[in-house]
């Protein structure tokens, strides 16, 4: 009985969240690589952007925001 | 903007204070747009050459604004010989690297349930986004969580700085005095714990159930995925606009960083002007 009632609480998972709940949700906050801003190859770094620039003679698109520069801030 | 531009993403918190030659260069380019008081925002789009002249700026984000922008500077963009930029050394006070022998761990999080319907598109959009920030696990505690323990110092900096609502703007953080409740256990690789957070004087809470895994190999940990999912109440820091009206459910996920995602070279929110207030807790 203890070996089942330790095998239940495994499935279940936790207090409250359940195996399955958790696969679902963690699935679904997995960041997606095939939304459309995320196929722009945006660097994090000004240095960086600066010098490809330069090397490749292009001009440079800076988002300034605020908080994570690829997130919602 | 894939292939006629340099595409990059700053959050300007930091670059228009940074004291190096990063900072010079952005401030540079800023002070010739609207927004070049710098002790205050500077956020938009900006349009520039390699050595730093502006070709436009917007700081409207619909395409039908940035579009003109955009074949504006191209217009006006003439390619020229210019020197790279260099930085012999960055800002100590504001910046930090990832520490080394600690772990990068994606934060994801999501409003799943609580968001009243509408029509408005912008709006919309809020209400499915997911907020993105960064776990620094130090060196220690990699070590601590190898050993099968969970240092009382990372459930502490993931409770305060990352059990948050990050989907929309910029949020407050906890206090240590607004744990009211931290019960993060690891026992044979998997994580359980309940977590209790309330500002009382502000009303905004989040009470969450969380279920997770680790896994190590050759003294390394190569899985730490975490899910918290819990109840959340009001808003703090600048993510009042769009707030859920009443009581929501709130979503969050920790993976290891994949190392090729540029979104995880970003400090943690959590650390913006005090290092050492997120990775020691001071």
């Amino acid at each position: 009985m203890r070996y089942v009632a330790a095998l239940l609480a495994w499935a279940v998972g936790g207090d409250g969240i359940s195996v399955e709940e958790f696969d679902k949700l963690h699935a679904q906050l997995r960041p997606s690589l095939e939304e459309a801003w995320r196929k722009i190859p945006w660097k994090v770094s000004l240095v960086e952007a600066q010098n490809v620039a330069a090397r490749e003679k292009k001009p440079i698109f800076i988002w300034s925001m605020d908080g994570n520069p690829l997130a919602c801030g | 903007m894939r292939t006629r531009f340099v595409p990059v993403a700053v959050d300007q918190w930091y670059t228009r204070r940074q004291k190096d030659a990063e900072g010079d260069w952005y401030r540079k380019v800023a002070a010739q747009g609207p927004l070049n008081d710098f002790t205050s925002t500077t956020q938009g789009l900006y349009a520039c050459t390699p050595d730093g002249k502006l070709l436009g700026y917007s700081n409207h984000r619909s395409p039908e604004r940035t579009r003109p922008l955009l074949r504006k500077a191209l217009e006006e963009f003439k390619p020229a010989e210019t020197a790279a930029l260099t930085v012999p050394a960055r800002d100590p006070h504001l910046l930090a690297s990832a520490p080394a022998g600690g772990l990068v761990v994606t934060v994801t999080s999501k409003i799943v349930d609580g968001y009243e319907k509408t029509e408005a598109a912008e709006t919309q959009i809020f209400h499915g986004s997911m907020g993105r920030d960064v776990l620094w696990v130090l060196k220690d505690e990699h070590e601590a969580l190898v050993r099968g323990d969970f240092p009382e110092r990372l459930k502490q900096r993931i409770a305060r700085f990352h059990l948050i609502d990050n989907t929309r703007g910029e949020p407050a953080m906890w206090t240590a005095e607004e744990v009211k409740q931290l019960q993060l256990t690891l026992k044979d690789g998997k994580l359980t714990g309940t977590v209790r957070l309330e500002a009382d004087s502000k009303g905004r809470r989040y009470d969450t159930e969380l279920l997770g895994f680790v896994e190590t190999k050759d003294g390394k940990v190569t899985r730490f995925d975490l899910v918290s999912r819990g109840q959340g109440f009001g808003h703090g820091g600048t993510t009042e606009v769009g707030a859920p009206k009443g009581k929501f459910t709130l979503a969050i996920a920790f993976r290891l960083a994949s190392g090729s995602d540029e979104a995880d070279k970003a400090m943690p929110q959590g650390a913006k002007g005090w290092v050492p207030g997120y990775t020691q807790l001071r």
